[in-house]
């Protein structure tokens, strides 16, 4: 795959993976998230690992010990500025 | 005969005057892209900012210079050489070479993936301050900085040549630099070019890096 499309193609990625967080009330599971994002296992946690080392999600554990995803302000923020980012990358050819 | 003071405060004030407005841009744009480069972590708005901010910097030693250099002239001081003209110009032809290499990077980071690209543009451009430092030859400089131009202007035309487009904001950036190295003259032995001559390219360069700063403005609202 051409490698220009493919870095492209992560901001893309990680946009949808907030998408479907959002979509679920801001909170999923990490199985259906896997499951929704079409990645495989293997992506899925290098993407997630990106996510929380960024910043924009985080996890946070209910009173039955079970795990959820939620964005943070940061990841709000790009969901809403994502159209400004990839425009900005395009115009300046990043 | 009354005493030939070289220093003209029209053009320390046209120098003053343009250094802060291309400032101003350039660590406008800086700062402008922090949001983006906060929430993306991406590469390529990386050295982008960073070689805006470097041109910030480059262009204050460059106005350091001029000012040191004529104020030295003008009244023959004997100022410490080290300390106000070697410094800065060195330091300037630092920020300048690494921002030149920077920002012809931040287009083809993706197609050269350079490993540690900071470290090879650090290297490069203390090597090219090194040789301002012991030969305080601004023209060295402008030699240098002309052949890294000409070399990213290749790298660029091989890279745009498969796309068979060519790039309207790489224009912008080859002409950026050029204006760049062009107003390296003042420091030169040529630097008592006309004012005029003088002031119509630091317009073309304000005109070149405004158009830069509102396309920036456009997508950082």
């Amino acid at each position: 795959m051409d490698k220009v499309k493919r870095k492209r193609e992560r901001l893309e990625m990680i946009f949808d993976i907030l998408t479907i967080i959002r979509n679920h009330q801001n909170s999923i599971k990490p199985t259906p998230l896997l499951r929704q994002s079409n990645l495989s296992s293997q992506s899925f946690t290098e993407y997630l690992n990106e996510l929380l080392e960024k910043d924009l999600v985080k996890e946070i554990t209910d009173e039955n010990e079970r795990k959820f995803l939620t964005l943070t302000d940061k990841g709000f923020k790009y969901l809403e500025k994502y159209k400004l980012i990839l425009g900005f990358i395009e115009e300046f050819e990043l | 005969m009354p005493p030939f003071h070289v220093i003209e405060p029209a053009r320390l004030l046209v120098e003053l005057i343009y250094t802060l407005i291309v400032v101003f841009l350039c660590f406008g744009i800086f700062y402008k892209t922090k949001e983006i480069y906060d929430l993306t972590k991406y590469e390529g708005v990386k050295y982008f900012r960073i070689a805006f901010l470097f041109f910030g910097l480059a262009f204050l030693f460059r106005f350091l210079s001029i000012f040191v250099m004529l104020m030295g002239i003008t009244f023959d001081l004997d100022i410490s050489m080290y300390l106000f003209r070697v410094f800065p110009l060195a330091f300037n032809g630092y920020f300048s070479t690494m921002a030149i290499l920077l920002l012809t990077y931040s287009m083809v980071w993706k197609e050269l993936s350079i490993k540690n690209i900071l470290i090879v543009s650090n290297a490069i451009a203390i090597i090219i301050s090194g040789i301002m430092f012991f030969l305080r030859s601004p023209t060295i400089m402008m030699g240098a900085q002309a052949i890294l131009l000409v070399f990213a202007i290749i790298i660029a035309i091989y890279i745009y040549s498969r796309s068979k487009k060519i790039s309207r904001i790489f224009v912008l950036y080859v002409l950026f630099i050029l204006f760049w190295i062009v107003n390296l003259l003042t420091l030169g032995p040529k630097r008592f070019v006309p004012i005029e001559i003088q002031t119509i390219f630091h317009i073309i360069s304000i005109s070149v890096i405004g158009i830069i700063y509102l396309k920036v403005s456009k997508w950082t609202k």
